[in-house]
């Protein structure tokens, strides 16, 4: 009967057919591209007006750290002839499980968020072991793990293909799931999903949603990174950038990533420290860049090396404080107060020329004449972003609260802003001058500590709540 | 149009009217197997809410197949071709009052079934536990896009220097009644536990007490559930109900912690 | 046209004859602007009305489906419309995008789509036939009414573009994170003109709203009383009503949001907020207002803004299951008395939005038992027309289909309600998909079906063509299976946890299982798109080429079938005197099975 009517079979037919096909509708995972860094190209001009060279460039940078599909470090053959390692011993998986505190975290954190699996393991249901989100690596060894099931059954023994070790096939199992540390790729997957919004896929603080943030998101590319626990503008440890996925940046839209496990976290910190290293090597790249050199081999690996070294060289640069935190007294926070409130060129800290004379980030120095402009407005961080002093009243200090946190960020100061280094100012008492010791250093912090009061949002207790 | 294409229309009708309550019931009675269902309560006023909506439940459960059954059968039944006229009826004054009373008394007693269980969860706060609300355990509030607590100091002070602020990680003590300020820095959140049936949005500039008791340890989610911006969906935070001495514990290491030098 | 011989008893008293009241009667040409563009006739500006409103329900349903793909495929990139709205991301919706596409989503099927459709179309259209009117009271008001909702649109569309993207606060636009404006990337000018829009709108919609008052109450034809019209007019008084009492709220507090967003008026603002690393206050921003007035006064308009989406269906869904039904409506002042009931509840149940909020839970308690209650004049509607299809003789038309669809989906959205209405059982189900399946079954399986049946049953009237009932069961079958297939889930989806307005739902572990469901919702929301395809066919094709009809083709009774099909100018060409109500159907001993308005006696 439908024959009859032409166009009624042709309308349902096309329907029918577009929904056959639209049934394959299951879409690939998107690739992003590691992009040019527009800002440190412009910078030297022969190499902004040579588009072939920037091709050379992204080329180079492709050998070295891969694609966001593909990332890794490239290891140089002289750095794995050093013991230990260079590379990559003071990275990822290797540098966590050195620390054995942060190792059984991790396999803590494994075993809650791979229950299920485990639970499945250990029972031998082994069809209820489900795959697990964002850890496609994961899946890839267990299934070659499952794939080697002896035929003594579970209990058998077995040779951990990936250790190496002798034990039975139920532990190697386990420590699938256990001892799992995600690779570059799983991690750069997760950071598309997680980060890349805000960061960008470069890591340039420039995804879509990072226009309408204030303040902007990392631009990991030059290396630096504010809030750290090392002295001398030194490159992060892999803790410091542990810790702030973890903890969050207060006030900023970075927020605390306590909801992943472990391992997801590390394996995110060394994919940005691929990124901050790739920005670093390609900063440096471009601006050595002349027409003669081209981009050549040499200066590639000198730079590649340059970067590394320093990143290596972050362990060394903690600010540690030998014994606990001092008792604190009144006379100290007094000591303290004073060397807040007079300016450097009554000899003290300086501090209230930012942050004012109550603590509000208010203090002259928190403002500049803009070059171009002449109006005035707040200081620039060093990624050229307008940035407000903290004002200290409001109880809130991105790095941390704790007295040693607040020591560290008066101690070295924090990277890429006008904080500076305090440790070692030339500080004048009683007419004489010297370095500020660490002692000051405390006196210093409890004194701010006393400062911030006041709740981060000032909300008086209603009478009855409501 | 013919009688078998009439006929065909009006099985494809009847077919699609009786899916609606078949699989409309089929799917309720499925849900819980195929895990869509509400997790299980560890709070002590969880069960009576989860009693309520069971009650509810069936009710309509019951006025859902009949009338969707009375639709489908008169649909059916009154469909077919002929000569025949239609029941000259304006209405039915009895049937009118019947069926307006009884559903306004089961209505009224829906109505009043449920003021206890409110009264419960947001109007009587503990007043003889260990917190209340002058002295909350602590105070909770929401920010773009975190979770964020704040313990008192060993002085009860929810203001000053030693005061222990977490992330994310929100711990209680089991079997107690936990009193919570609920605070927003900056836009409207919510503070939703599933699991303690509770919710309470928190509002920038008030202060609303909240309160729980959970009777079960264990890691519970917590999740915001008013909109507040682009990171609404992964404002994610976990309440962790630690046994009475492992809580007290964890707090002393926290305050303990705060003087660390490491 | 002027001689009006009415014998006395044709005549109650207070009724004016038509012609009374101000018409004028040009009998000289319009030019085709005059006529089809900025006309006063009160069936052009209705059908403008549909017009202009399916496109925007196109639109509506494409940010619909950009919502379907995000939640079936997070983070994955969506082909056509990914290019278009999110070119920058390669098509993958972005979180802060996600967040516009639901405020604009809801936003324009609720003020751009049903109320437009029902209200504008079908009571534009419908009242002075109905009535035995020759226009409205007031046809150029009705004229600027339509053309209000242009800026209306204008500014919605502009939003889209502006800087920071479309407002994105959620169609309810809660402050503070819709009044700063750096709270949320849509709360730069995307708010401002998303406030100015809604201005327009609810002015366009006044502007109706008086007209339709106005005529129902006073140019009714002679013997036409109140309890005499059809249970379409009832619903549009009714909804009329409610716009003029609410929208006026609506109006000011979009007035106070837009003050505190340009004039930092701090209505809304509390003190001491820290957004985006800024006080307010610090940038000249007032303070010390709250945020919970606004969700007063928003929803003491949006909830009779939510009966006014589907009073006017009730009463076309009436109409059409009596005519097709070919029986009286089952007690019919007792639904005159719901639908009214249903509206004067509608003015004191508006907090049960807000039983999370923070107000004070006492009055928590009131809202939900007026809730509750609002519950019984919904299910005695329902008997009712339980009790029309009884006993009836049902023709399944494409009109009929759609009519009895609606019971059967209204049902299912009326009962989910009672679970929200309960204050307790709501902290669990507050802001989750069971909000959601709800909102849904009342307005799109219930309002838009019943446009559509509208649709089908008033098309021959308007455009004096017959739509093809092949393509129109096909469009009933396919549109009905996927609905459900899209929304039913919902409710288990949400029992289960799925938030609301979440970009990424799956960002809880706990919930990572409910994407496979998700996916299958999506698909069927894919395919309802694209089913529309049959409607859409359908109507322009038989407005073009479908077989002529004259009259009444459905053999109905009430006023608007004594007109030609279309109507012209004027409407009747002949004294219109109503002797009963509309619904005298299968009227033993009577002629035929059914017994016109205007015709004297029974039999």
């Amino acid at each position: 009967m439908i024959v009859r009517r032409p166009r009624t079979a042709a309308l349902l037919a096309a329907f029918a057919l577009s929904s056959a096909l639209a049934c394959k509708l299951e879409p690939d995972t998107p690739e992003l591209h590691y992009s040019l860094n527009r800002a440190e190209i412009a910078k030297n001009e022969d190499l902004a007006s040579d588009p072939a060279a920037q091709v050379q460039l992204e080329g180079a940078l492709e050998f070295l750290f891969g694609t966001p599909k593909a990332p890794a470090f490239l290891a140089l053959p002289e750095w794995l002839e050093e013991d230990p390692p260079f590379y990559p011993s003071f990275w990822g998986e290797d540098h966590v499980r050195a620390d054995e505190a942060a190792w059984g975290r991790l396999v803590e954190s494994n075993k809650k968020a791979y229950r299920e699996q485990l639970e499945a393991i250990r029972t031998g249901n082994l069809e209820r072991v489900e795959r697990p989100r964002y850890a496609d690596d994961l899946w890839a060894r267990w299934e070659e793990v499952r794939g080697g099931l002896p035929e003594g059954g579970p209990d058998a023994a077995y040779s951990d293909p990936f250790s190496g070790e002798e034990g039975t096939w139920r532990q190697s199992a386990a420590a699938v799931f256990e001892n799992y540390y995600p690779k570059l790729a799983t991690s750069a997957e997760f950071y598309r999903q997680q980060c890349y919004h805000c960061h960008g896929a470069s890591g340039g603080g420039d995804g879509s949603t990072s226009r309408f943030l204030e303040p902007r998101p990392r631009d990991y590319r030059r290396g630096i990174f504010k809030f750290t626990a090392l002295k001398g503008k030194a490159h992060p440890r892999h803790e410091d950038l542990f810790h702030v996925l973890t903890e969050g940046i207060y006030t900023t839209a970075m927020p605390s990533f306590r909801r992943f496990t472990d391992a997801q976290l590390h394996g995110l910190v060394d994919y940005v420290r691929l990124l901050a290293v790739r920005g670093e090597v390609e900063g440096l790249m471009a601006s050595d860049y002349t027409p003669e050199t081209g981009i050549d081999f040499e200066g590639l690996k000198a730079n590649y090396e340059l970067v590394m070294g320093k990143w290596r060289a972050a362990k060394d640069a903690v600010i540690t404080y030998a014994g606990p935190v001092p008792e604190i007294t009144p006379e100290r926070i007094e000591h303290g107060r004073t060397l807040f409130m007079t300016p450097g060129d009554k000899g003290g800290a300086n501090c209230v020329s930012c942050h004012g004379t109550s603590g509000r980030g208010d203090g002259a120095s928190a403002f500049e004449i803009d070059p171009v402009t002449k109006l005035q407005r707040r200081v620039k961080d060093d990624w050229g972003n307008e940035i407000q002093v903290r004002d200290l009243t409001r109880g809130v200090f991105r790095f941390g609260r704790r007295p040693i946190d607040l020591y560290r960020r008066i101690y070295a100061g924090i990277n890429g802003t006008p904080m500076p280094e305090h440790i070692g100012f030339t500080v004048t008492e009683g007419g004489q001058p010297h370095p500020m010791s660490e002692e000051d250093i405390w006196d210093l912090a409890f004194f701010v500590r006393t400062l911030g009061v006041q709740a981060a949002h000032e909300i008086p207790h209603e009478a009855g709540g409501h | 149009m013919n009688s078998l294409k009439h006929a065909l229309l009006r099985l494809v009708v009847t077919l699609l009217l009786v899916a609606v309550p078949v699989l409309g019931v089929w799917t309720w009675v499925k849900a819980e197997d195929w895990h869509l269902w509400f997790p299980e309560t560890v709070s002590t006023y969880g069960a009576g809410i989860d009693h309520l909506f069971y009650v509810i439940m069936w009710m309509v459960t019951v006025t859902f197949v009949l009338t969707e059954g009375a639709l489908v059968w008169f649909v059916l039944r009154y469909s077919g071709r002929g000569e025949r006229r239609a029941v000259y009826t304006h209405g039915n004054h009895t049937l009118e009052m019947v069926w307006t009373a009884i559903p306004a008394l089961l209505l009224i007693f829906v109505a009043f079934s449920q003021m206890k269980a409110w009264s419960t969860v947001k109007m009587n706060f503990p007043e003889d536990g260990p917190y209340t609300v002058e002295h909350p355990l602590m105070e909770v509030y929401g920010s773009q896009f975190d979770w964020r607590v704040r313990y008192p100091d060993a002085q009860g002070n929810f203001e000053g220097a030693d005061v222990i602020e977490v992330p994310y990680d929100i711990y209680v003590p089991e079997d107690t009644p936990v009193v919570l300020r609920l605070k927003s820095r900056d836009v409207l959140h919510s503070f939703f536990v599933p699991k303690f049936r509770l919710k309470q949005d928190a509002v920038p500039g008030m202060n609303i007490p909240v309160w729980f008791e959970a009777e079960e340890a264990g890691d519970y989610d917590l999740i915001c559930a008013e909109l507040c911006g682009w990171g609404h969906y992964k404002m994610a935070g976990r309440v962790h109900v630690l046994p009475k001495d492992e809580f007290e514990r964890w707090l002393a290491d926290q305050r303990a912690a705060l003087y660390r030098t490491e | 046209m002027t001689s009006h011989a009415h014998t006395a008893e044709a005549r109650p008293l207070g009724i004016d004859p038509p012609g009374t009241v101000h018409v004028s009667h040009e009998h000289h040409e319009l030019g085709f602007i005059r006529k089809y563009i900025f006309s006063t006739d009160h069936k052009v500006i209705g059908i403008q009305f549909l017009f202009t409103g399916l496109v925007m329900l196109l639109m509506g349903g494409l940010m619909a489906m950009a919502i379907r793909w995000q939640l079936a495929f997070p983070w994955k990139p969506m082909p056509l419309l990914g290019s278009v709205l999110f070119p920058e991301t390669g098509g993958v919706v972005t979180p802060e995008g996600y967040t516009m596409l639901f405020t604009m989503h809801g936003t324009l099927m609720i003020f751009f789509v049903i109320i437009p459709l029902l209200t504008g179309t079908f009571g534009n259209y419908l009242i002075p036939l109905m009535i035995g009117a020759p226009d409205m009271a007031f046809p150029r008001l009705n004229m600027m009414g339509y053309w209000f909702w242009w800026p209306g649109i204008a500014c919605i569309l502009i939003s889209f573009g502006a800087e920071g993207g479309g407002p994105a606060a959620g169609w309810t636009s809660y402050p503070p994170l819709s009044t700063i404006q750096s709270a949320a990337p849509g709360s730069h000018w995307g708010q401002n003109w998303w406030l100015l829009s809604l201005t327009f709108v609810g002015v366009s919609s006044m502007m109706g709203a008086v007209n339709y008052v106005t005529t129902i109450v006073k140019m009714r034809a002679p013997g036409m009383t109140l309890f005499r019209m059809p249970l379409s007019i009832w619903g549009l008084m009714i909804a009329a009503l409610l716009q003029l009492f609410a929208l006026p709220v609506l109006t000011a507090a979009s007035f106070m949001q837009l003050f505190d967003r340009v004039f930092h008026a701090g209505f809304f603002t509390p003190t001491g907020l820290i957004i985006n690393n800024a006080n307010p206050e610090t940038m000249g921003a007032a303070a010390g207002g709250h945020p919970l007035l606004w969700q007063h006064l928003f929803w003491f308009y949006s909830h009779p803004a939510v009966y006014i989406l589907v009073l006017p269906a009730m009463g076309f869904v009436s109409d059409i299951l009596a005519v097709h039904g070919r029986k009286p409506i089952f007690g019919y002042k007792p639904m005159v008395f719901s639908i009214a009931g249903i509206a004067g509840l509608g003015f004191i149940v508006w907090g049960h939005h807000m039983f999370m909020s923070g107000m004070n839970p006492a009055v928590g308690l009131v809202f939900m038992t007026a809730t509750i209650m609002i519950a019984l004049p919904s299910a005695v509607k329902v008997f009712n027309w339980l009790g029309t299809l009884w006993g009836a003789r049902i023709h399944l038309t494409s009109a009929m289909l759609f009519a009895i669809a609606f019971v059967s989906m209204f049902i299912i959205g009326g009962l989910s309600g009672i679970w929200m209405a309960s204050t307790p059982v709501d902290i669990y189900i507050h802001d989750t998909y069971i909000v959601v399946a709800h909102f849904h079954y009342v307005v799109f399986a219930g309002s838009m079906m019943a446009i559509f049946g509208a649709i089908y049953h008033w098309f021959p009237k308007m455009f004096g063509r017959a739509m093809s009932e092949r393509l129109g069961v096909i469009h009933f079958v396919g549109t009905f299976v996927f609905t459900n297939g899209v929304f039913y889930m919902m409710h288990q989806l949400g029992l289960a946890g799925l938030m609301r307005r979440t970009a990424d739902p799956y960002a809880y572990e706990t919930y990572a299982h409910l994407q496979p469901v998700n996916q299958i919702i999506s698909y069927c929301a894919f395919a309802l798109l694209a089913w529309q395809a049959f409607f859409v066919i359908n109507f322009f094709g038989s407005m073009l080429w479908g077989k002529r009809v004259g009259r009444n083709p459905w053999n109905a009774n009430s006023l608007e079938w004594e007109a030609p099909s279309p109507p012209g100018h004027g409407n009747f060409d002949k004294q219109l005197a109503v002797y009963h109500g509309p619904y005298e159907y299968s009227v033993p001993g009577a002629a035929r099975d059914f017994v016109p308005q205007t015709q004297r006696t029974l039999s």
